[in-house]
């Protein structure tokens, strides 16, 4: 056998290979997204948006409890780590730049992206929920802020950089002040990046349970009280799934699809925005 | 009256940015905080000893170090190649028509929460260790491969990403000196990217190691050092999960606050290797 | 409407009613080409950008087959065979027609093993074996003296003009009988630029060479045949100072009078 031959043989094996990983590795994937789909959809009904949690046996559960409970949480997270975020990344961009104390943030905020959540939920046990001496929705909402502000930071911070300088340089040259130029050119050159930062960053947030098990704990019912604790779709799914009762586990089904076309609706939207973006 | 406004927007904006910073040094202050107590009572014994039996205040945390390291180590061994084989699949092999849906699925693959895949893992993947490898399914075995099947996205992605930024003209420049595909991707393309995908294996790892949903659904959270790889075990967040709010005393809640603490730095630790010495270096070499 | 005249040297290579289209056209890139390359000659391909030329390089080498459903028609006859015959070893005929690219393309590697990359390919491990032919090819390439105390060090280290040479004695270790040059000299100053002109009018005692040039002046200086394509058509090939001096073609003389371009 010539070397050549040898390496063409070589060249076979390891396409092969490849192409054979490429479809271990998608089969793997599509078989989750298959048992999530088809248990997702049997376990779909009305009830599942109308009915509260019940114990096991009973006919008429649902999610409404875990699903409002979800918004609540998120919805606030978005409410307050979202300006905070674009603020902070604004500095970054706009102000800090270069800059040492900028490149810190930098890093700092890269490294919290990939950090385990889980941490950051002992750290809301340890300064809100010890003290207080209850769970509560809020601590679960200032864990989700923690996990989405350097998301929403570093995104901002790079869509900001994307604007041209030249169109703040137009601004400033007609004597517009720094804020104002921020505002009305810089925001509105990187509103589609800024917009799927967002998005990225609350998808990312709604599919975490692990600060959650012990900052929002869990509620079978529906609890509108940010003091108490609250339903989260992600701890409603974890409890009902470990659970021994079918039907509880079956909830957990619908709730893992709701999340999951959640979740990946968010993602494809923010996508569609960055495409819409480019195609300019 | 602009000037005043344009003041209170820098200022404003760059104390949120430095609050970012004293965020992180409080939650590492607190943690430590929490831990004293544990440090002061378990000492080195924490890392050393292997008894965990929290009705005797004994808090020796090897077997979750120890689960913690195993079921990272197995998820990356099979991920790894995984993770190189779809790369190389996505960027140099698959069809024009395939490229683009297949890596945009793969990409959403990786937005999935973990949560989801410790699901599977508990339902579908526990039964078929337990019937064909053995053991009871719930074991440190199936941790490894669910956490390996959860980050597999996630690193063919970023090494895909890595592989692309090869320029075209250096890998015609191999073919135009009579190489194959496999010449050009171990002789050009993986020396080019080496960095790249060296820091995004690094990065998964750092991720791996801190992921609680995929594995706490099928560790089993048993205190214990087995050589059995389909015997039950734990690892740190696995044993934050399930004990947190089951601790009842003081020194409970401050051997898991002690736990996360480490959890943090080992964490921290492998992700800043990641993201400064091998991505920043790639971010260089482009 | 075209003038093609024949070569008096042997030929290296014969195109024959060639034409080549990309993938997803309907229009060929180089419409029914028929034109010799003369035997240790420089055949220089000149014409405004979009002409066709580099497409036309690259069939030469097959360079194309990377990306798929690109389609070839016609015969390029290279010893005797059409290389665009699908059965054709693609991986031989690369080594024996190399090319050099627009911009250096240095692998990341040392210099040594740069030079040696082709020869390790061809299956060559006997180390004093590799190290004569790697000296040789660097000699050649006229950047042995500047590199044979650090040939070791890591090729991107080299300056654009010794990365460009590196990569003219990485394609010619191999020793292949037709080099493909792709502008050459876009990426370079000036100094670096008559260098590489020098060494390819010296390679052409030993090989047959191609250059796709933007640079008329270059063609001028370096070329015995010159091409000149217009939107896909070879409009004149001839002598290169027939071409510069008294082109048959209406077009050659206006766009080498810079009427166009």
């Amino acid at each position: 056998m010539t070397h050549t031959s040898k390496r063409i043989l070589m060249n076979k094996i390891i396409m092969t290979l490849s192409t054979l990983s490429a479809i271990i590795g998608m089969g793997f994937l599509f078989w989750i997204l298959g048992v999530l789909v088809i248990n997702g959809v049997d376990a779909l009904s009305w009830n599942i948006f109308s009915q509260e949690g019940a114990p096991p046996g009973y006919e008429n559960s649902g999610l409404k409890h875990a699903l409002i409970g979800q918004l609540f949480l998120i919805g606030i997270a978005t409410l307050v780590g979202v300006p905070l975020g674009i603020l902070a990344g604004t500095y970054l961009s706009e102000y800090g730049q270069k800059s040492a104390l900028a490149e810190t943030i930098r890093d700092i905020s890269d490294i919290m992206m990939s950090a385990p959540s889980i941490v950051i939920g002992a750290f809301v046990y340890a300064i809100i929920v010890a003290p207080m001496g209850h769970f509560s929705g809020w601590a679960g909402s200032i864990a989700l802020t923690i996990i989405m502000l350097p998301i929403i930071l570093r995104t901002t911070d790079d869509m900001l950089n994307l604007v041209p300088s030249t169109l703040r340089e137009a601004a400033f040259a007609l004597g517009a002040p720094k804020y104002k130029v921020i505002i009305q050119v810089v925001y509105r050159g990187a509103k589609a990046g800024i917009l799927t930062g967002v998005l990225l960053g609350v998808a990312r947030v709604a599919g975490e349970t692990a600060p959650l098990l012990f900052t929002s704990f869990n509620d079978n019912f529906l609890n509108t009280n940010m003091n108490e604790p609250m339903a989260s779709l992600t701890v409603t799914m974890y409890n009902y799934a470990t659970s021994p009762y079918e039907d509880w586990q079956k909830l957990g089904w619908a709730a893992a699809f709701i999340l999951s076309m959640f979740i990946l609706a968010l993602n494809v939207l923010g996508r569609l925005f960055l495409l819409k973006k480019k195609g300019k | 009256m602009s000037a005043i406004i344009d003041k209170i927007f820098a200022y404003s904006s760059k104390f949120i940015a430095v609050s970012i910073l004293l965020l992180v040094a409080w939650i590492f202050t607190v943690l430590l905080q929490h831990s004293l107590e544990s440090m002061a009572t378990s000492g080195f014994d924490f890392v050393t000893q292997t008894k965990w039996a929290p009705n005797l205040e004994k808090f020796g945390a090897l077997p979750a170090i120890y689960g913690s390291v195993i079921s990272t180590f197995l998820a990356m061994i099979l991920a790894v190649p995984l993770a190189i084989g779809v790369a190389i699949y996505l960027s140099e092999l698959a069809p024009a028509k395939l490229k683009g849906p297949v890596g945009v699925s793969i990409e959403l693959l990786a937005a999935i929460p973990s949560v989801i895949y410790g699901m599977w893992g508990l339902f579908y993947f526990v039964p078929i260790i337990r019937d064909h490898v053995g053991g009871i399914g719930i074991s440190m075995l199936t941790a490894g491969i669910v956490l390996s099947i959860m980050i597999l996205p996630f690193m063919a992605a970023v090494t895909r990403d890595a592989m692309n930024t090869t320029p075209d003209i250096l890998k015609e420049s191999a073919y135009a000196l009579g190489g194959t595909k496999w010449d050009v991707i171990k002789d050009v393309i993986i020396p080019y990217a080496k960095a790249g995908i060296i820091g995004s294996f690094i990065l998964a790892l750092g991720r791996a190691i801190g992921e609680t949903m995929a594995v706490t659904f099928v560790m089993g959270n048993v205190h214990q050092i087995s050589t059995d790889l389909t015997a039950p075990a734990t690892s740190i967040p696995v044993t934050l999960a399930n004990e947190f709010t089951e601790a009842d005393s003081g020194l409970y809640y401050s051997s898991l606050f002690e736990l996360s603490l480490l959890l943090l730095v080992i964490s921290f630790t492998i992700i800043s290797i990641a993201k400064f010495y091998f991505l920043r270096r790639a971010r260089i070499g482009q | 409407m075209a003038t093609i005249i024949d070569v008096t040297e042997d030929k290296a290579l014969e195109v024959k009613d060639f034409e080549f289209t990309y993938a997803g056209n309907e229009k060929p890139s180089v419409n029914k080409l028929t034109m010799p390359i003369a035997k240790n000659s420089i055949t220089a391909l000149i014409g405004p950008s979009g002409c066709g030329k580099t497409t036309l390089l690259r069939c030469f080498n097959r360079i194309h087959d990377l990306y798929p459903n690109n389609k070839y028609s016609g015969e390029i006859l290279f010893k005797g065979r059409n290389i665009l015959q699908p059965k054709e070893d693609l991986i031989h005929l690369r080594t024996q027609i190399g090319m050099i690219f627009q911009k250096p393309t240095a692998f990341p590697m040392s210099i040594f093993d740069n030079v040696a990359y082709g020869l390790r390919l061809q299956g060559m491990k006997n180390k004093t074996e590799l190290q004569d032919r790697v000296e040789k090819a660097l000699k050649d390439a006229a950047i042995w003296r500047e590199v044979h105390e650090r040939l070791k060090a890591d090729a991107n280290g080299l300056s654009g003009g010794q990365q460009q040479r590196l990569c003219i004695a990485r394609a010619i270790a191999v020793e292949p009988e037709v080099l493909l040059f792709d502008e050459p000299t876009s990426a370079l100053d000036p100094i670096s630029t008559s260098g590489i002109e020098e060494l390819v009018v010296e390679l052409k005692e030993r090989v047959s060479i191609i250059i796709v040039t933007h640079n008329m002046q270059q063609a001028a200086r370096v070329s015995d045949y010159t091409g000149f394509m217009y939107l896909g058509d070879m409009i004149e090939l001839g002598r290169t100072e027939d071409i510069f001096v008294t082109p048959s073609e209406k077009l050659t003389e206006e766009y080498i009078t810079g009427k166009f371009g």
